[in-house]
């Protein structure tokens, strides 16, 4: 495979790169969009979450040439749209920040599920988060986060 | 790094394999694991690939003559939430890893990883599902029991490739689940039952028990589940210490860093009767 | 009206970290930027006879003991100075640094490192405490292993057990546990001018500048370290860094380009420190009414290969060893033990929760044998006011724990669930009790640390916070602000906190041991009262204050007679659970705390870091499984090594209670240790009672409870 074509953020990329390069890595080391971080590289924290086609996918798992035709989100384009602000200003009013370094991938983690499912309860956001680990918050914070966004985006996803 | 051969349809994947013997890469989550490196570096593949995941004509669930055929490259995420998908086989996915995982990975990759602890085979398995098969030969189909030989063994030929998993409606069966994992979400099974089975007139007419991450497969005891057929629930509830060790007897699980053997060996015979009581309303 | 100081503000780093703008050090770009890759010992114990490099290209270099430049000596200036930055000779664990392979590209870097091939002369090596303690290979520390030993006495412990009319055995152990900070270790170093500047994921970047100064031969002020947002540390960068420094510090004065170490996740599980794990022995004297007249216990933590801090890590196990008991007489002794292992260190709580845990898991134990009920029995023996700690210290605040007691016991329905779930019923309900001292153990504060404070009025009317102590999370950057914005009277909007680096600001001491607020804190206070005497905010105007000990505390670092500790917050946690008949997994069922920590600086932040402690202790209570094996983690992956999820545990209930504290800022004190201490007791309680069965070990695993079922 020669060429990828993508969308990330809205903008349309083309990229020539070995297709088995990581998706994160090309995300934070050619496109300095450093808001998803790299725990673990194995699929285990959601701390390198973002969405592809709406979807949150672990950026850490993904070979970049399947993303062809792909369309993908992160946390630096998504906060720019009113409901990425919904989210991150929830979770700041929530205190579901602590150290903050699984807070971008909660935050993606957060959307999918929103997109999905505007009015979730309490088990189906405990669910939707359940890949992304936090080992500052103990997680009550961030589901009221969730909570609140969603509260406060209705009518928004 | 390698070859990735980023097919358009399915033909095309289809001879990509055949002539590069590029392997098959749906999601990539189990392959992406075992062969990652460290950030700023490539992946250590030792082979070409081929990206199947975004097939659409490998994504569907549909009906055909009495079975459940699905996709192989649907994810897991759209098998789960789909309204034709047996209960058994939506509990299994829906707790194997966690949403985001859920989204890439695919029943094609579960199985093509013949993992004992695959949690999607072990529920499948006790659905007696099969699997096709194609390659530029043809298309063949077969059992998912005899699919997967052994750890990370399978009878998938050079140029093959899963396409379809076929899971026949067993109208009326009643199924019942449990995954041990390390915690609760988000975890690999330290074991797994998965048990379909079917009553008339007090009479067990079907019965598919399988157990995950006890054996170096996804594991099936005929002889017992062929003596449990055709026994009255009452009879199957008197034997029920019996039948439980004779499952205790046919595993043969190992000590890893996940759990014990032993712990395997009482929690599996322990959860085989509580299928037992589940099954004979005993308990 | 004015506000009062407890109620929540949004944290000032908040919208920066959930926008994705905060930068953590893998995050910042660096030109020229050069990558290093440690290559280590894959032996337990033994001695390195060959090291063979692959062809380095060009600019590619591996940096070992040679390169030490001239002047500098192989060690790290930690509290001890055992540990040498690049292994020459001796093995003591698996995963010591032999050298650092620097080089431009990570993907040759990543070949050449897999290409380094190094052999060894193997020997047998230990890696518990009781392979410590018999010398397994032979004693490398001392001629018996023991890296420090202390014992304490209060009252007569031998005339009483004299007089014993039963006595109870009983041993208590506690595992490996690793931080799992969500962001790996990582450091960036520069070179130039002849400064060395550290960009690092840290608690403490005096530290580090004090570690690295003597490997280098440099003057502590060309050596500069800032710290960069630290995503999480709970102790796990206490000391680390200042390994990952040292070899960074000589590769870059050789080298003097910049460069990063960024560990990889398994790397980060496989080689830097856990918490120690524990044995603690008792022999509990009864009288002929069931109460307890003495106590003997023996504490063994597992120190690992280098003593780093385990010698105060030890200290803080013993002085917990009687929970928040006053018992009329005790004996302790304490060891630390060397083993082949990765040195433990630092971790939330210090000694104190396997000193708790051990504690309240004997008392129940206790209970259970002479057929109390354990809340009861162990409520008789508080400690009060005017009570006597194991070091013969004196408990100089109210303690409220008879009224908290009252109220969560109502909240949980405690007594009830007691009764409707009798012992051996599969659901079980149990209680811990727990306190942690403020503060540097005993003299520590005036005697290691001195902690300054500067503040810096400016002629725009704000006030910059110069100090040293980091917010890695849990909040320091809001409540110091919260602080001296109150003691001021201004807004917080016209405070000013930024990361700390060692050239702009004083030695406010390191990010540990619960001193943040109730020390640091009270420093800021003072500062800004000081501040708001002789600034009018038109103009600059600068206040720089130091530690001032209570002038009631009283204390011996010899002996280790007095009060370790000014103050103590206090908590109880009830869990209650449920298990699983057939596959022996338990599930929570409700979790409620109620904490004493002098006064919240901000309750939305306190009740954070409860749920945060909370949960990381049930993790380390049920799931937190890491076992060795020939030397090596077994559990290297989050794959393998299980901390919670979002799933599973319920929702934490927390309250808290005032009791503000004279020394303290607004009345607050220690906090951040405290949430972490008890509920790993009280979880391991509930499990007993569920099971009918005593429960002596954590990690609580379903495996450990079908072993102790199958006693039947
Ligand atoms: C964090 C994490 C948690 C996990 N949790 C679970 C869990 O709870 N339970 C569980 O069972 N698994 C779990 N897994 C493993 C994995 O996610 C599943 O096995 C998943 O179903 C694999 O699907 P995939 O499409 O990603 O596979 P891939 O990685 O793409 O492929 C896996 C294997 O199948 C082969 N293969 C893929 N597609 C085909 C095809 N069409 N034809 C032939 N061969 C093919 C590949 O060559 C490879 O050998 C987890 C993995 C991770 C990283
Ligand atoms: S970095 Fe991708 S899941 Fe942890
Ligand atoms: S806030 Fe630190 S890991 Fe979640």
């Amino acid at each position: 495979m020669n060429e990828i074509h993508c969308r990330i953020n809205g903008t349309d990329y083309t990229f020539s790169f070995p297709g088995e390069r990581r998706l994160l890595d090309v995300l934070r080391e050619d496109l300095q969009l450093t808001a998803a971080k790299e725990g673990c590289g194995e699929g285990e924290c959601g701390a390198c979450s973002v969405l592809k086609d709406r979807r949150v996918v672990n950026s850490c798992m993904i070979p970049v040439a399947a993303v062809e035709g792909c369309e993908i989100m992160t946390l630096e384009g998504f906060r720019q749209t009113p409901e990425g602000r919904c989210i991150v200003e929830a979770f700041s009013d929530s205190g579901a920040v602590q150290c903050g370094f699984c807070t971008p991938g909660m935050v993606m983690a957060a959307a999918s599920l929103l997109f999905e499912n505007p009015d979730p309860s309490e088990v189906q956001i405990r669910t939707a988060l359940s890949g992304n680990l936090c080992r500052c918050t103990g997680y009550d914070m961030i589901v009221q986060g969730v909570r609140l966004a969603a509260e406060r985006g209705r009518g928004l996803w | 790094m390698v070859d990735v051969y980023h097919p358009k349809t399915l033909e095309e994947a289809l001879q990509f394999r055949s002539s590069t013997g590029a392997v098959p890469f749906s999601g990539g989550t189990d392959i992406m694991v075992r062969y990652r490196t460290s950030h700023g570096v490539l992946p250590d593949l030792p082979w070409p690939i081929v990206l199947l995941g975004h097939l659409k004509e490998l994504q569907y669930l549909r009906l055909r003559k009495g079975s459940l055929c699905i996709g192989a490259e649907t994810t897991l995420t759209d098998v789960m939430d789909h309204e034709l998908t047996p209960p058994l086989l939506k509990q299994a996915i829906g707790l194997m890893a966690a949403p985001a995982l859920r989204n890439l990975g695919t029943l094609a990759g579960n199985i093509g990883n013949a993992s004992p602890a695959g949690d999607a085979v072990c529920a499948l398995i006790a659905l007696d599902a099969s699997i096709e098969l194609a390659s530029p030969r043809g298309r063949r189909v077969v059992s998912l029991d005899l699919f997967i030989v052994g750890p990370g063994r399978t009878i998938l030929a050079e140029d093959e490739l899963i396409t379809e998993i076929i899971v026949p409606i067993g109208e009326g069966h009643i199924s019942w689940y449990k995954k041990v994992g390390t915690r609760r979400a988000n975890a690999l099974s330290k074991l797994s039952v998965s048990a379909d089975w079917a009553v008339d007139d007090n009479v067990l007419t079907h019965v598919r028990i399988a157990l995950g991450a006890v054996a170096p497969v996804v594991l099936r005891c005929r002889d017992i589940e062929d003596d449990m057929t055709g026994m009255k629930l009452p009879e199957i509830a008197l034997q029920r210490e019996d039948l439980m060790n004779r499952y205790k007897c046919s595993i043969t699980p190992i000590d890893d860093q996940r759990s014990s053997a032993a712990y395997r060996k009482q929690a599996a015979s322990n959860l085989v009767g509580a299928v037992l009581d589940e099954m004979t309303g005993g308990r | 009206m004015k506000e009062r100081i407890s109620s929540p503000v949004r944290r000032v780093d908040a919208y920066e970290k959930a926008g994705g703008y905060a930068r953590y050090i893998a995050d910042i770009p660096f030109d020229h930027l050069l990558y290093g890759k440690l290559v280590r010992t894959s032996i337990q114990r033994g001695r390195i006879t060959g090291i063979a490099l692959p062809d380095l290209p060009e600019g590619y270099r591996f940096i070992s003991e040679g390169d030490i430049p001239p002047g500098g000596v192989n060690q790290i200036n930690m509290i001890t100075s055992d540990w040498p930055v690049f292994t020459t000779g001796e093995v003591r664990f698996c995963g010591q640094t032999i050298g650092l392979l620097v080089g431009p590209d990570r993907q040759v870097l990543h070949e050449l490192h897999k290409a380094v091939a190094v052999t060894y002369d193997i020997e047998e090596g230990s890696s518990t405490i009781e392979e410590g303690l018999a010398c397994r290979g032979g004693a490398f520390v001392g001629e018996d292993n023991i890296y420090v030993e202390h014992r304490l006495k209060k009252g007569d412990p031998d005339a009483a057990f004299s007089q014993a009319d039963r006595i109870i055995e009983d041993v208590i152990e506690t595992g490996f546990q690793e931080h799992v900070y969500m962001e790996p270790q990582g450091i960036t170093v520069e070179y130039s001018n002849g400064q060395l500047v550290f960009h690092a994921s840290c608690q403490c970047p005096f530290y580090i500048r004090k570690a690295v100064a003597p490997s280098v031969a440099m003057n502590l002020e060309d050596i500069i370290v800032h710290q960069v947002t630290t995503g999480g540390a709970f102790g796990g960068k206490e000391h680390f860094p200042d390994i990952i420094a040292s070899a960074l510090a000589v590769a870059a004065v050789a080298i003097q380009q910049p460069i990063q170490v960024v560990f990889e996740r398994r790397e980060d599980i496989s080689y830097t420190p856990k918490r120690h794990p524990s044995q603690i022995i008792f022999r509990t004297a009864l009288d002929r009414n069931n109460r307890i007249i003495a106590m003997d216990v023996d504490a063994r933590i597992n120190a690992g290969a280098y003593q780093s801090c385990s010698a105060v890590v030890l200290q803080r196990t013993m002085f917990s060893a009687n929970s928040v008991y006053d018992l009329p007489n005790v004996s302790i002794r304490g060891r630390a033990v060397a083993t082949n292992t990765v040195p433990s260190d630092a971790f939330r709580g210090f000694g104190a929760p396997q000193g708790i845990f051990a504690a309240e898991m004997h008392m129940s134990h206790v209970a259970r044998l002479v057929g109390e009920e354990e809340s009861e029995f162990k409520r008789r023996c508080f400690l009060k006011q005017g009570g006597r700690t194991v070091t013969n210290g004196t408990i100089h605040e109210q303690v409220l724990l008879e009224q908290m007691w009252q109220d969560i016991s109502l909240e949980s329905g405690y007594y009830e669930k007691l009764k409707s779930n009798p012992s051996g019923s599969f659901r079980g309900i149990g209680v811990s009790y727990y306190l942690h001292g403020g503060g540097f153990t005993g003299n520590g504060e005036q005697a290691l640390i001195d902690s300054h404070v500067r503040l810096k009025g400016m002629k725009d009317g704000r006030v910059e916070l110069l100090l040293s102590t980091v917010e890695m999370g849990q909040g320091l950057a809001t409540t110091y602000r919260k602080i001296v914005a109150s003691a001021l009277g201004i807004d917080i909007s016209r405070t000013i906190f930024l990361d700390p680096s060692t050239n702009r600001v004083p030695d406010s001491g390191p990010t540990v041991a619960s001193r943040s607020i109730m020390v640091v804190g009270r420093l800021l206070q003072r500062a800004a009262l000081q501040l708001k005497t002789c600034w009018d905010g038109t103009r600059e105007e600068t206040v720089e204050i130091g530690y001032e000990h209570p002038p009631w505390v009283e204390w011996n670092q010899e002996t280790l007679q007095g009060d370790a500790y000014p103050a103590y917050s206090w908590g109880i946690c009830v869990t209650e659970v449920e298990v699983d008949r057939a596959s022996f997994e338990v599930e929570t069922k409700g979790v409620w705390t109620i904490h004493e920590v002098g006064r919240a600086i901000d309750e939305q932040i306190v009740h954070g870091q409860v749920n945060g402690g909370v949960i990381q202790a049930l993790g380390y209570a049920s799931l937190e499984k890491l076992e060795l094996k020939e030397g090596r983690f077994y559990q290297n992956t989050l794959a393998d090594y299980m901390i919670p999820t979002s799933l599973d545990f319920p929702p934490v209930y927390s309250k808290l209670v005032e009791n503000p504290y004279e020394y303290g800022p607004f009345g607050a004190k220690g906090l951040g240790e405290l949430v972490f201490d008890g509920a790993a007791a009280s979880f391991a309680a509930a499990v007993q009672h569920a099971i009918g069965r005593p429960v002596g070990r954590i990690p609580v695993t379903p495996e450990y409870i079908m072993e102790l079922m199958s006693d039947e």
